[in-house]
């Protein structure tokens, strides 16, 4: 089997710790008890790191009155979905979901492409005013009106309470262009000039060469984008309060989070709870775990694909220009 | 032979600045609710625009279906509103698009005057249409209801659609018979510009034009009022944030919360550093791997997450409560959450959890990128470990350190809200009260305007006087900008 370049990199670097570290050592006594400490800083660490979300995990599926009598600790008990079925009953939940969903995939990408096409354009030297216009873009990274100024500027655009306040902002995003058009000066500019000394317009030589090449940067801005997209909950917030029907599935968990813990809560913020539900002896607190794991899972379930992208995206971002 | 420029095509050119800004003022009457020439009754939605009127109908006429049954108004004169509007705002755009095409050669100067012509004519035709409506309704039994109301905009938007009209009509004029100009054609420049010109458009209505929101930092605003010149104040905003006592002690609290837990973060900046290092003296490479994915899963959720998190294992029936409970340590949960003390600590242990394993990764990237020799040369000389380590490893890691350091020093002021809002609860909301949070709470919540605009104001400056002097600090004395 073929090893990925990411094991071979990893073996590279065992070869040369061997090579620096383990020859000349005896192992010393301070030296094992360095180890065994570095060891267990970093398990519990680690631990304290997953743990919580297995925990919240095992909650959401084990027995509610175990669950209740706080004697799910470690280990599941009487495993069960009802409560996540249950969920989906609750119509103002499924509501923020889907709003979740349409603004991450929507304005994902809709930044992409933009990021995309910008990062090529200011890299075209004979653009009319390219420094300044490019200038004023990367500008706006560090400086801002403040929190109050854009929001009373949301609400004279009159995108406070529409779907479009969550989109509309974050297509140009400065930081992600800086990233392609890093990563496109790195392309080699004979590529380009071959187009278009065969007549490829801008256009041509953007979907048929630059698009394709720059991938690897897209997928990492893509997937940064969304995972900011998912988890943003301020623009909610503050952007759609009388828009209940728009809040995200962050903004929804922040307010059951909040709320007096019980049932009838629940049933008093309009969300519809079915007869069964009742039955079942749902407790805020399952509720709450519950929800929370939902808001969680799409995050956990992306991560192994982000991993191996976010490396490449920190060390890209470095570099500015 | 077409070199050298007539004095005509010269005078043609400089004409077209005029041209093209008036056009750019009209798209920009399109979007801003106050200039809204259709609005004209005080009972349509104050922050309806002009693109809003012409599209969308059902808007136009919001709160008007009593007066439409009753027969206070015709419904026919709103219909003509509608439609003048749509005509207004198409007119505009044909405008917009042809101040674009003005950037091309002659062939494409022609069109561009002939559609800014035709369309303006349009624009007058849908400004007449909505005097006419207006005046249907002003003639109305019921003024009280319907509170008819001559708009201002109306005026601007006739004036800048004169301005092009006559303007369009001396190109006209001034432009010279085409060559037999075979085809439409721009400059390559031009053509990439106007490519470019709809995000830099985004950026300016998203960053810019914030901006001009500072100006309520002056009046005497409530939520729902106009600004006016009986309600501008001048700097009494300013000198009320240090004259006023419960404003100052606020401030002064607030600031406090700040720059302790923005200090904490400081201080402590060096951990991710420290975990880097340390886990790069870890042998087995699947144990390393292991730890770096698990640590930077905190990163990826948000701090509501990080706050239902929090709720899972310190709450009353939580983790922690239920096994001291059942091990009989505690009589009865306990809900850690709540309770003012050691509030900054608390929430400067949360960031870690979430951000350190995240911090780190820039770190060990750039361990990997130290050069092996270092390391063989210092081991032939018999450096031991901790000799390596302190000798080889931090220093190469410094430079990437201090351009972090510098760039937190520069967000001192600008700690997020997320995280202390999701975190406040009754008990330690003196406490946790940072600057963005005051901001959101003060502004948003109990719709205190101005004076919040006038925060906003110097922490954005502040903020930036900061960045540069970081800036300074960083050429000073590694010859490198980190901006």
């Amino acid at each position: 089997m073929a090893k990925t370049a990411q094991e071979k990199a990893d073996l590279k670097a065992e070869r040369i710790y061997e090579r620096t570290h383990k020859k000349r050592y005896r192992t010393r006594p301070g030296d094992v008890v360095f180890n065994v400490l570095n060891y267990l800083v970093f398990t519990l660490f680690t631990i304290a790191c997953i743990f919580p979300f297995y925990y919240l995990f095992i909650n959401t599926i084990s027995d509610n009155d175990l669950v209740i009598k706080g004697l799910i600790n470690f280990v599941p008990k009487g495993i069960h979905l009802d409560n996540y079925k249950s969920l989906l009953n609750v119509s103002d939940l499924s509501n923020a979901f889907i709003v979740s969903i349409a603004r991450t995939f929507l304005g994902t990408a809709l930044m992409v492409a933009a990021s995309g096409f910008v990062g090529y354009l200011v890299t075209k030297q004979e653009m009319w005013g390219r420094k300044f216009w490019y200038r004023f873009l990367i500008i706006t990274m560090y400086f801002n009106a403040g929190l109050i100024p854009w929001f009373l500027n949301m609400q004279m655009l009159g995108l406070t309470n529409t779907f479009w306040a969550y989109i509309v902002p974050g297509i140009v995003a400065p930081y992600n262009i800086i990233l392609v058009k890093t990563y496109i000066e790195s392309i080699p500019a004979e590529l380009e000039e071959s187009a278009e000394m065969d007549g490829a317009t801008y256009m041509t030589v953007f979907r048929k060469i630059i698009w394709p090449l720059s991938k690897p940067i897209l997928a990492t801005i893509a997937i940064f984008g969304a995972v900011g997209h998912w988890n943003s909950f301020t623009d909610s917030l503050i952007l759609m309060q009388s828009a209940p029907n728009l809040y995200t599935l962050q903004h929804r968990l922040y307010i059951y989070l909040n709320q007096a813990s019980n049932l009838s809560a629940l049933m008093e913020s309009g969300g519809q709870v079915s007869e069964s539900v009742i039955k079942s002896a749902l407790s805020g607190k399952v509720i709450k775990y519950t929800i929370s794991m939902v808001t969680v899972i799409p995050i956990l379930v992306v991560y192994p694909f982000m991993q191996r992208y976010f490396e490449k995206g920190i060390m890209l971002g470095a570099v500015k220009g | 032979m077409n070199e050298i420029k007539t004095k005509r095509e010269s005078i043609s050119d400089k004409l077209y600045y005029p041209l093209r800004i008036a056009i750019l003022l009209s798209v920009l009457f399109l979007f801003i609710p106050a200039l809204n020439p259709a609005r004209i009754s005080g009972v349509m939605n104050r922050n309806m625009s002009l693109f809003t009127s012409g599209i969308s109908y059902s808007s136009l006429i919001d709160g008007f279906g009593r007066a439409f049954r009753k027969g206070w108004v015709m419904e026919s004169s709103f219909q003509l509103l509608y439609g003048s509007s749509m005509v207004l705002c198409l007119g505009i755009i044909a405008n917009a698009l042809s101040g674009c095409a003005s950037l091309g050669n002659i062939k494409m100067k022609k069109l561009s005057n002939l559609i800014t012509v035709i369309s303006c004519v349009a624009q007058m035709l849908g400004l007449v249409g909505i005097y006419i409506a207006y005046s249907q309704i002003a003639q109305t039994e019921k003024p009280k209801k319907i509170e008819p109301l001559f708009p201002d905009g109306f005026w601007f938007v006739a004036v800048v659609a004169i301005v092009t009209l006559v303007l369009s009509l001396a190109q006209i004029i001034l432009l010279s018979k085409s060559q037999k100009e075979e085809k439409f054609e721009m400059q390559t420049k031009f053509k990439l510009f106007l490519m470019y010109m709809p995000f830099i458009a985004l950026v300016a209505v998203f960053s810019y034009l914030p901006l001009w929101g500072w100006r309520y930092a002056f009046f005497n605003y409530k939520v729902g009022d106009s600004l006016s010149m009986d309600n501008f104040v001048g700097f009494k905003w300013f000198t009320e944030l240090f004259n006023n006592p419960a404003t100052v002690r606020d401030i002064v609290n607030v600031l406090k919360n700040t720059l302790a837990m923005s200090g904490l973060g400081i201080l402590t900046s060096w951990i991710p550093m420290a975990f880097a290092i340390f886990l790069s003296e870890i042998k087995s490479i699947r144990f390393r791997r292991f730890v770096q994915t698990f640590t930077t899963v905190p990163n990826f959720i948000s701090w509501v997450l990080v706050y239902a998190i929090a709720f899972c294992i310190f709450s009353t029936d939580g983790f922690l409560s239920s096994i001291l409970v059942n091990t009989g340590v505690w009589e009865q949960g306990q809900n850690l959450l709540m309770g003012n003390e050691h509030t900054w600590l608390k929430m400067w242990a949360w960031g870690m959890w979430k951000g350190v394993g995240w911090s780190a990764i820039i770190y060990i990237a750039a361990i990997s990128g130290i050069d092996q020799q270092l390391y063989e040369a210092a081991t032939v000389d018999g450096a031991g470990r901790f000799q390596k380590m302190w000798h080889i490893t931090v220093p190469g890691l410094i430079p990437t350190f201090c351009v972090l350091l510098l760039m937190s020093v520069a967000n001192i002021l600008s700690n997020g809200m997320d995280q202390y809002l999701v975190f406040k609860n009754a008990t330690n909301a003196d406490t946790i009260r940072v600057l963005d949070l005051y901001v959101y709470e003060l502004g948003i919540g109990k719709g205190s305007i101005p004076l919040t605009t006038v925060v906003s104001m110097l922490k954005s400056i502040i903020s930036v006087t900061l960045l540069f002097l970081a800036n300074g600090v960083s050429k000073l004395i590694r010859g490198e900008s980190i901006v």
